[in-house]
Parts: C-alpha cells; structure tokens; sequence
C-alpha cells in the first residue's frame, strides 16, 4: 500500500475499521448474524415458580434460545410472598420467589447448561440473592457453577433512581453489594455475566439515547475502579460486563447509539484505562424494544412499532434480542401477544435477510455523522458524571433523578402538545379503540405460602440463624457477601430473611423523586 | 397552564405509589402538573392503604391521587377506601396508571372518583383542581 492510499484510510480504521476489530464501531464479531444470529430472549414472569415454568417451556417450544426472566415487586424489594405489605403484589409483573426450593421449581426441565438465563433481577440487594439461590439449585443438580450461563441484572441505578420502593438501600449500599456480585462472578463463573448496565430503564423512565448511554459508561468505569480497588484487572473485568439498551422510537439515533457505545467503550478501555483483552475491548449488549412507546390507543399499532425498534437492534448489532408485547400499556402480555412478539423478532431474524450482513449502514454519511455526534455527548456527560465525584455521588446528591425525570416530562410535554407525532395518540386518532384481552395476573400470595410454612417446618432453625450471623459478620467486616448468600439460601432462609440484614446494616434510603 | 404562582393552592393533593408498585414516572408527572394547576402536593412516594388513609387525614387533603402499574389495583383499592371511611375522611380519590378499561367500573364502585388509565392525558387533571366532593360538586 503506498503512503498516500494509507493516508486516506486512515480515519477509516481509525473511526469504523472492520467488524471485530478495533475501535468495533462495525461490530462485536467479525462475521456477526452469518455465523450466529442474535439471541431470541423474551422476558417472561408471573404468578407462582410452576406459572412462570409453564411459559418458559412455553417459548422454548416456540422458537425462543434464551430465558429471562423478570421478578414480582416483593421479590425486587425483599419481601416474602406471605408478608401482609406483599401479598397484593405476590405474583405481580413477575414470578415470587422467596427461597431456593422456588429457585428449583421455576428451572426445572430447563437444562441451565445449555440455555443461557439471564435473571432480570434489577437490584444489587436482590441480584446477589437470585445468583446465589441460582448457583445453589445448579449444584443440587450435580452442576458445576462454571457450567452456568447468563447474565444477571445487577444495577444500583435500577435499586435508587430508576425504581421506586417503600425503602431502598442507599446508593453506596446497592454498588457495594453489585460488586460482591460481580467480584465472584469474574472469580467463579467463567460463562455468567455478572452485571448487565440498565440502559433499557434509564430510557423508560425519561433518559434520552446519550444519558442512557452515558449514565451507562458512567457506572461501567466505577465498577472497573471498585474492581481495580479489589485486585481485579480491566482485562480481567472487562469481558464480563454486559449492557441492556433500549430501541425506543428513534430508529436512527438508536442505529447510531449502539455503534457509538461500542466505539466509545473501546477508546473508553484501550487508550483510558489500558485494557488489550480484544473480549475487554468489545462491548457486547441486550436490547428490548421500547415499552414506554407503546399506545394504549390503536393497541395493534404496537406490533408494527416492535418491528421497527426490532430491526433497529439488528441493525446495531444486538447480541440478544426482547420484542415487547402490543398490550404493554394495559399489563402483561398474554400467551398470544408473548408470541406474536416472539414471530415478530424472528420474522426479523429468518426473513428480512438482515443477519446476511454486517453494520449495513456503515459509511452512510448521516449514520456516521450521528454516530459521532451521539459519542461526542456521550463523552461529555461522562465527563461531567466524573465531574461530580462518579455516578455512585451523582445518585446520592439526587443530580440522576432530576435529569431522568426532567426529560420525561420534556418527552410527554413534546406528545401533548403535538411537536412528537406519535399515532392514534395526536395524531391519525380516528380508528379501533376497543382494548386488547389483558393477561390477568395469577395471584401467588396463597400458593407461596404454603411452600413457605413447609420450608420452615422442615430447615434446621440453628443452621439458618449461623448462617445469617455469618453474612451479617461479612457485611460488617466489609468482605465479599456472595458465599454467605449462598450458605445460607442453602440453609433454607428466606429471601425476607437474608435481605433484612442487608437492611439492618445499611439503613434505609428515600429516593429524592419530587 | 398558569404557574403556581399565579393563584392560590385551592386544593391540597397527596400523590403516593401503591404498595410496592416501582414506577414512578407517572407519579412525578402528576405530581408537577398538580403544581403547574395550582395545587398544593405532597408527594408520599410508596405507601401502603393505612398510610395513605392516615396522611388523607393528618394532611386534611382533598385530593388523593394514587399511582399503580403493577396490577394490584383491585387488591388494595378496597382496602385504601375502607381505611379512608375508617377515619371518617373523605377526600376525592383518582387513581392512575395501568389500569385494564374492565377494570374501571369496579374502582367506580368503590368510590374512585375518576381513573386515568393508559392514554388519559394529564391535562385533565385540571377539573379535579377545584375543591370538589367525592361525587364531584364544586365546593368553591
């Protein structure tokens, strides 16, 4: 190659290079969809562990290659199904889980070495508890805790800012119990994710694209430097972290965040923090099209807008992939809409021809232009989160909530008022109203608890009571908890039980929301 | 819409999530349009039917707009208009979020004086920033 011709390609390789390669602008893999298509991950919980078994087998029998797996509200917060401030709630957008013999009833028949699981646990204060209560289930299977794969949700944003809760753990608290999770899970389970960077959430709860990417990288940096702090290197890190992003209604923009996220982690990793690992280097991410575009006017639209956000992941180079179901705005989806969102994803995946090419838009002059302009302002909120002593400081001082709820209400003042088209809502309002079937949630209150009083009839009381002493005596010695989680989900405690030494010790936290 | 400052709070609002629902965009939109129309809100974050009914009573409040996207509507509503009747107070009652069109008759019985089910626009909180009783008369 002569100088000049070098010269020219320069900002090339420089800014998009090849899929696989640095800065990964192009993609995670070299040959992407033709060697292996995206996962198809649809979230799937309620009711009672045997409810939510049943749709699991459900979806793998429809077509599905991954589980996730989403909790009911007591679950998410630490209560037990049978506690009068849960049973209402018992069952509710998710399945209950209150122990470990839960934990087997919900996977059994699923071979939890051959599927990847990705356990939507949302809070650090809960994601330590699943993972452990998961890993104990696999052992009493024979299995080895390597063997597992998946990924769990493990975010102290989901714990403090982007969720609310009649108590939270403060900040510090959540991001102290998050690396527990995901110290051991870079030290024991070589095939499991151990955090995945809610970036879907952010969005759903007002962030715009670069806030959600940002608050993202944000956090990703502060796990790393806890990490560091810890003994663990970037290159050791690095490769398992996972992201879960959003494909809202802005097909381009979101086309151009996920290239820019791969980007600006690369240069984030390579030229800031030293990394060389190539699996440090490549930012690998979920994406669940958008629920909070969906109308409760015209439903059926809905489908149409799940295609679209649909393909925008495809296009960006998901690695998995949800399609929210056309009756989100009402509830949970039925057995009919899960599955109509499933076809859509793989009518996208087995038709459309999108998996027969790479980053087909790279080198378009508008995708590029709004490539670089969504890391330029990626790169600077990060800037700014650092500025304000990282995103741990960012929450406490309330600087997170104010921004998410500042530009949700710049989003719904946007529809209202009709500057934001957005069909059968302001616009092309005449057609079918008539609601969709909504998915009535099984109550699980009842059913719990007799599993409840079973399991604490029949556990030694002696072995739990140690077993949480010795947790407590973890957390105050400021060691990792993940092991004493484990020892005693196996003694047979509760999920009540175990979470409520998280709260004796950290105290409770108000977000500061209005 | 007028500012806060424009007028005097005519009504006195409590905004609260139920139970353990975690949403709370919808709470904090509410909350701020509740302002911009001229009320006087407390938001309570997440409460359970006996706080609610004690902070109606403590806060004399007119109006108790309650938040709920996790479906367990028609389990705690009963139980928030029975604590409320308990203490003998009487504040209209909205209730917002996801909530199935089914469902909006049997909150109707019970008391709830307007639902603002998916796809309602918030402007139209405006009609309850009146002081009002619980069958909607103006009391102004």
């Amino acid at each position: 190659m002569d100088s000049s011709r070098s010269q020219s390609l320069a900002p090339y390789l420089r800014d998009l290079g090849f899929p696989g390669a640095p800065p990964y602008t192009r993609g995670a893999y070299p040959s992407m969809y033709r060697s292996r298509p995206w996962t198809v991950r649809p979230l799937a919980g309620f009711g009672t562990p045997e409810d939510t078994n049943r749709r699991l087998r459900f979806l793998r029998a429809q077509g599905a290659t991954g589980l996730s797996l989403t909790f009911d509200y007591p679950t998410l917060r630490g209560y037990d199904s049978d506690e009068p401030e849960a049973r209402a709630d018992a069952g509710k957008g998710g399945v209950a889980i209150d122990c470990l013999e839960d934990v087997e009833v919900l996977f059994d028949g699923v071979p939890v070495d051959e599927v990847s699981v990705s356990l939507v646990t949302c809070n650090p204060s809960m994601a330590i508890v699943l993972l452990a209560m998961y890993v104990a289930m696999a052992g009493r299977r024979g299995l080895p805790a390597g063997r597992l794969q998946g990924t769990s949700q493990n975010d102290f944003l989901m714990e403090t800012a982007v969720t609310t809760a009649p108590s939270a753990l403060p900040p510090a608290a959540a991001f102290r119990l998050e690396c527990d999770t995901v110290e051991y899970g870079v030290r024991r389970l070589p095939r499991w994710n151990p955090i995945s960077f809610v970036g879907y959430n952010l969005r759903e709860a007002g962030a715009t694209a670069v806030e959600e990417l940002a608050f993202c990288l944000a956090h990703a940096r502060a796990v790393l430097g806890e990490m560091a702090r810890r003994g663990l290197s970037v290159d050791e890190v690095a490769p398992r972290l996972s992201f879960f992003f959003s494909a809202h209604r802005t097909f381009f923009e979101d086309i151009a965040k996920y290239r820019a996220a791969r980007r600006l982690w690369y240069r984030m990793l390579a030229q800031e923090l030293g990394a060389t690992e190539p699996r440090a280097l490549a930012l690998r991410f979920h994406v669940q099209t958008s629920g909070v575009t969906l109308t409760a006017q015209q439903p059926m639209n809905n489908v149409v807008r799940g295609a679209y956000q649909a393909l925008a992941a495809a296009l960006g180079g998901a690695q998995s992939l949800h399609v929210s179901g056309h009756d989100e705005a009402f509830g949970l989806p039925t057995e009919a809409s899960a599955r109509l969102a499933l076809r859509t994803q793989q009518i996208v995946q087995h038709e459309s021809g999108v998996t027969e090419t790479v980053d087909p838009f790279g080198g378009a002059s508008f995708l590029e232009r709004l490539t670089d302009e969504v890391e330029g302002r990626a790169r600077e909120l990060v800037g700014e989160i650092e500025a304000r002593r990282g995103i741990v400081a960012a929450t406490e001082s309330g600087w997170v909530h104010q921004r998410l709820a500042a530009s949700a209400e710049a989003y719904r003042a946007a529809v209202a008022d009709g500057r934001l088209p957005l069909v059968g809502v302001n616009c092309f309002t005449d057609g079918d109203e008539c609601p969709p079937e909504v998915f009535a949630q099984p109550s699980a209150a009842g059913r719990q608890a007799e599993r409840l009083r079973r399991v604490r009839a029949t556990r030694d009381p002696a072995r739990v009571a140690r077993a949480l002493d010795a947790l407590d005596a973890r957390l105050a010695a400021e060691r990792n908890a993940f092991e004493a989680v484990r020892e005693a989900a196996e003694a047979g405690a509760t999920l009540r039980e175990i979470h409520e030494r998280f709260r004796a010790r950290y105290g409770r936290w108000t977000l500061p929301l209005a | 819409m007028r500012a806060a400052a424009d007028r005097p709070a005519c009504v006195k609002a409590l905004v609260a999530i139920l139970g353990l629902d975690s949403h709370w965009r919808g709470a904090v939109a509410v909350v701020r349009t509740l302002r911009e129309l001229g009320a006087e809100v407390l938001y309570l974050g997440n409460q359970f039917p006996e706080g609610i009914a004690e902070a109606a009573l403590q806060e004399t409040a007119d109006l108790v707009c309650l938040s709920t996207l996790s479906g367990s509507h028609g389990e705690l509503l009963p139980e928030v208009m029975r604590a409320l009747e308990a203490r003998g107070v009487r504040p209209i009652v909205l209730v917002g979020g996801a909530i199935p069109p089914s469902d909006v008759p049997a909150l109707r019985a019970l008391g709830v004086a307007d639902v603002f089910g998916p796809g309602r626009p918030l402007e139209e909180l405006r009609a309850w920033v009146t002081r009002r009783d619980r069958v909607g008369r103006d009391l102004t």
